[in-house]
């Protein structure tokens, strides 16, 4: 490894430390991070926009706050991504038809991170509106993953993943309403945390269904995330949704031991469904949690059929609530698919979509009522299904489909916050990842189990040959 | 009516007009949408009151009460 790879790889934990004692400027980081895009960049399309100067304008007021000692905290003078969906500068949404969009002012998750000190190295790239997949021939290229170039990186956070994955950028935000922190996490074999519906605000990021949107951090360690979720949470009166909640430390039970703790396995999403190639490492994780002190006990849930049933209906009647105007002023600047995907959530009926929210509360009072009695925390795999390689042509509807298994949505319309941890590798050398998920406004269970899990395995240590 | 009419004529009232290709492609997902809705209806719990009558047990939520509860056990 070069220096240039070391300090690339660093993980914001350990940076901050560097920083904060002024052993590294946070000028030769954002210069680090600078010769890392030129190098790499070209070949994983995982930013849309780079702001050099900005950052590196930023990095050296870092410089001159520190030495005077007005240093901010673990944030300081870290350069992060930032998913193209948040406004903050050039935000195209990965779409021809906001490719010329400049946003007169930064959304609140990026305003807080900013003054909590990060610097905002660019824009990266997303799915169309976060939903629609970039392929070969669209306006906006695919992301192509870290681990292998010919995969995609996983969405809709591609870019947010692959900068993260490729030592690019130390961390980045992306936002999730089915997956799209987690699955890409997975793709990539990075961290991603969903927190709780309402921890982070989503006022200025551009929806794709309101009920379901939430934003957070993807990162290279746990104590990343829960460092990067400490600098965007918190109350904003400009999101209907968020939370008054008060912010806890979300590092506090970092380090502390699982024993006798309780994990819930939701066997009845993934098991009969599950590819072998990733049930494997997943079940190689459920053991070294019980070899950490866990105990492991099954709680009844629903199937996967059922989960799919409730989230893209609701997903997609919200999504064309948005888009339909749109599409229809520039229907020839979508992807082709994502133009489909409006069409498909007009055909949701009003009864369909109210019975879709009813059986969200059923399954989020079931989860809830099992962790109040039976669990402390829930576990699964992050998906069923491998990532795909990057495709020529539209992959049409596929999302709405059997096979599409990622076993996310279930946490984004119970809004119960979760966390993607690595956990190895399949057979095609491509990262798998399993979810802890808990009980609202408890992340740092969350995060405590994830460390303890990650810190007992070298999985986070791995880092793409690139 | 086959379901591609269905399709059409129901984007229609929103003033979208696919082409036949696209419509094609939206048929398979448009049943499936269809069996996802007796999916769903079959999950929702009621209680039995009187000639076969059902009283619903649950109300649609949309997340937004979750915060509203807040608290870490």
């Amino acid at each position: 490894m070069t220096s240039v790879q070391e300090l690339a790889y660093l993980p914001i934990s350990e940076l901050a430390g560097q920083i904060q004692k002024k052993d590294i400027s946070p000028v030769e980081v954002v210069q680090a991070m600078l010769i890392r895009v030129d190098e790499l960049d070209p070949t994983l399309n995982a930013f849309n926009t780079v702001f050099r100067a900005e950052a590196l304008t930023a990095a050296r007021q870092a410089e001159a706050d520190i030495q005077r000692g007005e240093y901010r905290g673990p944030l300081h003078g870290v350069p992060i991504g930032i998913k193209d969906i948040y406004e903050c500068g050039p935000t195209t949404c990965g779409s021809e038809s906001l490719a010329d969009y400049v946003a007169d002012q930064d959304c609140t998750s990026v305003a807080k991170l900013k003054q909590a000190g990060a610097i905002i190295l660019g824009k990266t790239a997303t799915y169309e509106f976060a939903y629609g997949f970039p392929t070969t021939q669209s306006y906006f290229k695919p992301t192509h993953n870290p681990w292998s170039l010919d995969h995609d990186a996983g969405g809709s956070s591609s870019g947010t993943a692959a900068s993260t994955a490729g030592g690019m950028a130390y961390a980045g935000m992306g936002s999730c309403t089915g997956g799209s922190i987690r699955w890409p996490a997975q793709a990539c074999g990075i961290v991603g945390l969903k927190a709780t519906y309402g921890r982070v605000s989503r006022a200025g990021v551009y929806p794709l269904s309101w009920s379901l949107d939430h934003t957070g951090p993807l990162t290279r360690t746990v104590t990343d995330a829960a460092l990067m979720l400490q600098g965007c949470a918190g109350y904003d009166p400009l999101d209907p949704a968020s939370a008054d909640a008060p912010v806890p430390d979300f590092t506090a039970k970092l380090g502390q031991d699982i024993k006798g703790m309780r994990i819930g396995l939701l066997r009845s999403l993934y098991e009969d469904n599950c590819d072998p190639k990733l049930l494997g490492p997943y079940n190689e994780a459920v053991k070294k949690l019980e070899d950490l002190g866990a105990v492991v006990i099954d709680v009844p849930s629903i199937t996967l059929t059922q989960m799919q049933a409730i989230e893209w209906p609701g997903l997609f009647a919200d999504c064309a609530t948005i888009h339909v105007n749109n599409v229809r002023n520039s229907g020839d600047k979508y992807n082709p698919h994502a133009k489909l995907f409006v069409a498909y959530g007009l055909l949701v009926s009003g009864a369909q979509y109210l019975m879709g929210a009813q059986a969200r509360a059923q399954v989020r009072d079931d989860l809830l009522k099992a962790l109040e009695t039976d669990v402390d925390v829930l576990m699964l795999p992050t998906s069923g299904f491998q990532i795909n390689t990057i495709q020529d042509k539209s992959p049409g509807l596929s999302i709405v489909s059997k096979a599409f298994s990622v076993y996310t949505p279930i946490f984004n319309f119970t809004g119960l916050p979760a966390i993607q941890v690595p956990c190895g590798f399949d057979t095609d050398g491509l990262p798998v990842g399993f979810q802890i998920a808990g009980n609202p406004f408890d992340e740092a269970t969350i995060c405590q189990v994830a460390h303890a899990y990650e810190q007992a395995t070298e999985w986070h240590t791995q880092h793409p040959d690139l | 009516m086959d379901n591609k009419d269905i399709i059409a004529a129901k984007l229609a009232e929103w003033d979208l007009h696919l082409t036949d290709s696209e419509l094609n492609q939206l048929v398979p997902a448009y049943e499936n949408l269809i069996r996802w809705q007796g999916t769903v209806e079959d999950m929702l719990r009621s209680r039995k009151i009187a000639n076969g009558m059902q009283f619903p047990e649950s109300e649609p939520i949309f997340t937004h009460t979750l915060d509203k509860k807040g608290g870490v056990k």
